[in-house]
């Protein structure tokens, strides 16, 4: 009986089991595609926090134990490729003499590194001028001194004679902070900053430098062993981390103490956790409605034929047909449409990743894909079962046979419009958005340092209730409007269908429960294509204001420290090619009581002629609002909310800040009034800084010196203007362009790749939007095709018919767009407010991306007005062929 | 009563669709379904014309080309052989909905209408006024006594009274010619005979001329003529008028 039914199936009913097969496919497509992602994205993330490190492991040697021995012990260390010595000396000093003059600077550190170090350990240390091996100083020591290759400088020792080398090379120390750590120290126990004078010597001149210092002050001399591990790790950070870890806390407990491991790896790769913990957060948020509506899709898809089935069970059941025979047929429909839905979208989403991501597995593990295509696979199989065999199953324990023969049977409410869910899930998605908004919940904490994920599941319960919702509302108000409604749609169709009109809104209105469920499923697809369209764009806006944050402008220029630029120097720049603007910016450090920040004095007038700032940078007033008191009132000056607090401000109150005097060179007392807060300003750091007018500065200080020239290109070409600045200056200056800075701005948080995430949501969104309308819609007419055919046998010319499809296209359409958009703008609001902290900085406005919007808006009209104008052809054929064959 | 084959009236036929009379004439019509060696032909060879005075039950057996018969003199079907002319209902009968009035043999209202606005939908195709469309299906919903069903659905109807709804729909376009397929196929004697009453007396009043097929032999003797198929040839005719 079996075999009669599928073969039966496949022939006569191809259009429904494939339109149902699409809707599986496409959930699978996206699951796949979102979890292959994912995992891609993670293992991007380990990746990246590997490269990060320069030395995995710095193993800080003990007092009193032999450092060979510890070195020995960290050789034998499983998963350890190469190790090196490195000597730590604390000088009391450096000095040189050069040009006549002599400079000293205060205590410093003397590093003792092995020939090979520079081969292992290669980002470490990076060589500015001279050669990379021998006696090397650190570039803020060689500005400190004055010195050059060539020079010599002397090495102070406490209690003994200082000793004289030669300068071979000056170096930049990029992983200073991690090189100069305190191994095994607290977070807060930790230097504030690295030292300002650092020496390199080669190990055996080290040696003999200080051997005889460490042994009568061993407290100034200490050894690590710098670690290089091997990079085969899980692909996972968090597997990753917890391996490195625990490898590190292995050695330690190995060496009985003599040793403690400062786990670079392990710190780098536990940041690369909280955002492999943020990127889990986005797939949920983003991923998981769509796979939602997906699975909506095929069960809406496989009720289009609800009717049918139950008029075919009610048949079987009424010729002796056991129920349990009947739940057998259901589920080989069932794994039919859910095998080869799965097939499909695993097919599919292999072709999205070779066509989004140049590879069939997202550039992630075949295992790790693997488990993902199975994973969607059974999902797509268990939709597929949700859709076919629980309807089979509940309408043959519900219905009778003649109700099972019924087409359009009486419309109840269901319980859940019958109790108004819809309204108690917006009161309370309004009330958990309220008391999260209240809260000031962020996602992303950044206090200090590295970004931390703090994720409130809760919070998101605001926006998926909304979601759920909005969607049973606009339901229920289908519902109605086509019930209740029924003159209303009459009069609207009127153009269109003429005299028909009332018949075709009679026709609609009784068999409208398809269409609701239709216009449903259109406005959940369009609002998630819209808020998740909308969140994306406004990531991008607030990471390209980010990069504007970071960067200042298009183009910064930064004249060489120990310079004095003017302002006029300006000019000099605005006559390069491409550049539209400049604007001089000061820079100076001023005091507040005993903290030290930065102050950046800015001309408020012009100001926003080179650069951007938004509202949101400021509280107290617009960005606008507080550059022209800036300009009104000189001696005015923007503090951050943290100093605010700290000292317990007031809008007008006095501030007083020392600022160094140009002249004295000594700290002066200069006035302030405190008008406002700035939390971002181009180009300053993330904590507390001061923004304040920079002709009343130069007037206090005595010095108008510009910090940097902010650049204005106009958005265009900022690289190749930036080539043509640095081209002019030489060294000069430095110059940075955006497009530089756009690739490494941000907090480890931009390590997730959004843009990739959101093309792939994207792009499925709009494969939904159409599919709802069109595929929905065509098949809710296929099951018609029989009316159709008695109108037309009943002398229903072409344009009945076409007024027919085309006015219940038209209500699906309107129905579905506006209820979607109305949806979407809600929930976009919501989005971006409950995901405030993934933005950087929050945004004042959100961005609209109204050319995407339009695709999905002209993609659904396209399908829908396609299947309509392909149904009417249809319907046009002859009338009794299709009676004959239903 | 004389009998003479219905091919024997193609000189009549002739006659017929000359001066315009003819509300159908078929000449050497044939049909066939499929092709190759899974051909089915249904009907073949049928000559015979349809004029406005003729009251005709077409018999036959289950197969014998009846209803495709009756779908080629609908317009529904076009044959795969011969012609096929309305001369009197000005061209072809789907382009002025409601001329001919076709009763269907299975189920054909319309599921998501009701009995009266399945009544009136021809009306309203053919460009009726909705209030008079109105009018004019309940009069024929009456005229069937069934004007009590106007607001069912037919889901909610039994299988006579769907059938009666579909006579009342073929009669309320007050068509030139009623095609009847099975009318009275799942009503019981009284029932069918009130349909078969309700035909002839429509048929009579509307001028309209009343082709009905039927293996019903009570049916068929009520009205003065029949014409039987067999294998999808038309073998015999009566002509009583």
């Amino acid at each position: 009986m079996i075999g009669i039914w599928l073969g039966g199936l496949l022939r006569r009913r191809p259009a429904r089991l494939g339109a149902a097969a699409i809707g599986i496919a496409i959930a699978v497509a996206l699951l796949a595609s979102l979890g292959s992602f994912l995992a891609h994205s993670k293992a991007t993330m380990t990746d990246r926090a590997v490269r990060g490190v320069a030395v995995d492991w710095q193993v800080q040697v003990q007092p009193g134990t032999d450092p060979a021995a510890v070195d020995r012990l960290v050789q034998a260390t499983a998963g350890v490729q190469a190790s090196a010595a490195v000597g730590f000396a604390q000088t009391t000093g450096l000095s040189a003499t050069t040009g006549g003059s002599t400079q000293a600077t205060g205590p410093g550190v003397v590093l003792g590194l092995p020939s090979s170090y520079q081969q292992l350990f290669p980002t470490e240390i990076r060589v500015l001028t001279g050669a990379g091996t021998g006696v090397l100083l650190a570039q803020q020591t060689a500005a400190n001194l004055h010195a050059a290759p060539g020079d010599v400088v002397n090495i102070g020792r406490a209690g003994q004679a200082p000793v004289r080398v030669t300068v071979v090379g000056v170096v930049d120390l990029p992983q200073a902070d991690s090189l100069f750590q305190k191994v095994g120290a607290p977070v807060g126990a930790q230097r504030t900053a690295p030292p300002d004078n650092v020496l390199l010597l080669p190990q055996a001149q080290w040696h003999t430098t200080f051997d005889a210092l460490a042994r009568s002050r061993p407290d100034l001399i200490s050894t690590q062993i710098h670690v290089l591990r091997s990079h085969q790790l899980p692909q996972d950070p968090s597997a990753a981390y917890t391996a490195v870890t625990a490898a590190a806390h292995n050695l330690e407990a190995r060496s009985s103490g003599g040793a403690v491991v400062g786990d670079n790896l392990g710190a780098a790769l536990g940041a690369a956790r909280q955002d492999a913990a943020y990127a889990q957060v986005l797939f949920l948020f983003l991923g998981l409605p769509g796979a939602i509506l997906a699975g909506l899709l095929t069960a809406i898809i496989a009720s289009a034929g609800a009717t049918r089935r139950r008029a075919e069970q009610a048949l079987l059941r009424a010729r002796g047909a056991a129920a349990s025979q009947l739940i057998r047929l259901a589920a080989v429909e069932a794994l039919i449409i859910g095998v080869v839905g799965a097939v499909v979208g695993l097919a599919v989403a292999a072709l999205v990743g070779r066509l989004a991501f140049g590879t069939a597995r997202f550039g992630t593990s075949t295992a790790s894909a693997s488990a993902w295509a199975g994973i969607a696979a059974a999902i797509g199989l268990a939709i597929a079962g949700a859709a076919v065999l629980v309807p089979a199953r509940r309408d043959l324990r519900q219905s009778t046979v003649a109700s099972g023969r019924a087409t359009v049977g009486v419309l109840r409410y269901p319980s859940w419009a019958r109790y108004g869910l819809d309204a108690i899930l917006l009161i309370v998605a309004g009330l958990v958005f309220s008391a999260t908004s209240r809260n000031g919940y962020q996602l992303v904490l950044a206090p200090e340092g590295v970004p931390t994920i703090s994720v409130s599941y809760w919070a998101f319960a605001g926006p998926a209730l909304l979601w759920i919702g909005a969607g049973l509302l606009a339901w229920r108000l289908s519902d109605l409007l086509l019930g209740r409604g029924r003159r209303v749609i009459a009069w609207v169709l009127r153009p269109l269908t003429k005299r028909m009109s009332g018949s075709v809104a009679s026709g609609m209105s009784r068999q409208r429960r398809p269409l609701v469920r239709a216009i449903v499923l259109l406005a959940l697809a369009i609002s998630f294509a819209a808020s998740t369209a909308i969140f994306n764009s406004t990531y991008r806006q607030q990471a390209e204001a980010d990069a504007q944050l970071t960067n200042g402008a298009d183009v910064t220029v930064t004249p060489a420290p120990g310079t004095t630029v003017q302002p006029t120097a300006a000019q000099q720049l605005s006559g390069v090619s491409g550049v539209k603007a400049v604007e001089p910016i000061q820079h100076r450090f001023a005091y507040i009581g005993t903290d030290l920040q930065d102050l950046y004095g800015v001309r408020p007038t012009s100001i926003t002629n080179a650069t951007a700032l938004q509202n949101a940078y400021f509280h107290g007033g617009t960005a606008a609002g507080l550059m022209h008191t800036l300009a009104t009132k000189p001696d005015s000056i923007l503090v951050s909310a943290e100093t605010v607090k700290d000292y317990q401000l007031g809008v007008g109150d006095l501030l007083k800040l020392r600022l160094i005097d140009a002249v004295t060179h000594q700290p002066r007392m200069v006035a302030f009034h405190y008008v406002g807060v700035v939390s971002e300003f181009p180009t300053a750091p993330k904590d507390s800084f001061f923004v304040a007018n920079a002709g009343y500065v130069a007037q206090q200080t005595g010095s108008d010196a510009v910090g940097a020239f902010l650049v204005d290109t106009g958005g265009q070409h900022s690289a190749a203007v930036a080539q043509r600045i640095q081209h002019l200056l030489g060294s000069a200056a430095t110059v940075s362009s955006i497009g530089t800075v756009r690739k490494s701005v941000g907090s480890s948080l931009t390590a997730v790749d959004l843009a990739g995430l959101t093309r792939v949501e994207l792009s499925f969104a709009l494969v939904l939007a159409a599919a709802a309308g069109g595929l929905v819609f065509a098949l809710g007419l296929s099951e018609r095709r029989r009316t159709f055919a008695i109108a037309r046998a009943l002398g229903a010319k072409p344009r009945h018919l076409r007024g027919m499809i085309f006015g219940e296209a038209g209500v699906l359409t309107v129905g579905g767009l506006v209820s979607g958009a109305v949806i979407g703008w809600v929930l976009s609001q919501m989005l971006v407010k409950v995901l405030t902290g993934v933005f950087d900085p929050p945004p004042s406005v959100i961005a609209v991306p109204w050319l995407y919007l339009g695709a999905v808006l002209g993609i659904t009209v396209v399908a829908l007005a396609g299947v309509s104008a392909a149904a009417t052809r249809a319907a046009r054929g002859p009338a009794i062929s299709v009676l004959r064959e239903l | 009563m004389s009998r003479s084959p219905a091919r024997s009236t193609l000189e009549d036929t002739s006659l017929a669709v000359a001066d315009g009379r003819a509300l159908i004439a078929c000449h050497n019509v044939a049909r066939t379904f499929g092709s190759g060696p899974n051909a089915v032909v249904a009907v073949h060879g049928v000559t015979c014309q349809v004029l406005p005075d003729t009251r005709v039950a077409l018999t036959g057996p289950s197969g014998s080309g009846k209803s495709t018969l009756l779908h080629l003199m609908a317009g529904l079907e076009q044959p795969t052989s011969g012609v096929m002319s309305w001369p009197a209902l000005g061209g072809h009968p789907l382009g002025e909905p409601g001329r001919i009035g076709v009763i269907f043999q299975g189920p054909s209202l319309l599921p998501a209408l009701d009995v009266a606005e399945n009544v009136a939908l021809p009306l309203l195709l053919g460009d009726t006024p909705e209030g008079e469309a109105a009018e004019r299906a309940q009069a024929a919903l009456d005229l069937l006594a069934i004007g009590d069903l106007a607001r069912s659905l037919p889901e909610q109807l039994s299988g006579g009274q769907a059938q009666r709804v579909a006579v009342a729909r073929a009669l309320a376009a007050r068509p030139s010619l009623i095609l009847a397929d099975e009318p009275t196929g799942q009503l019981d004697h009284q029932a069918a005979s009130l349909v078969v009453d309700v035909l002839l007396q429509a048929s009579a009043e509307l001028g309209a001329a009343l082709v009905v097929s039927t293996h019903d032999r009570l049916v068929a003797e009520r009205l003065p003529n029949q014409w039987t198929m067999r294998d999808g040839a038309m073998t015999s005719g009566s002509d009583r008028a």
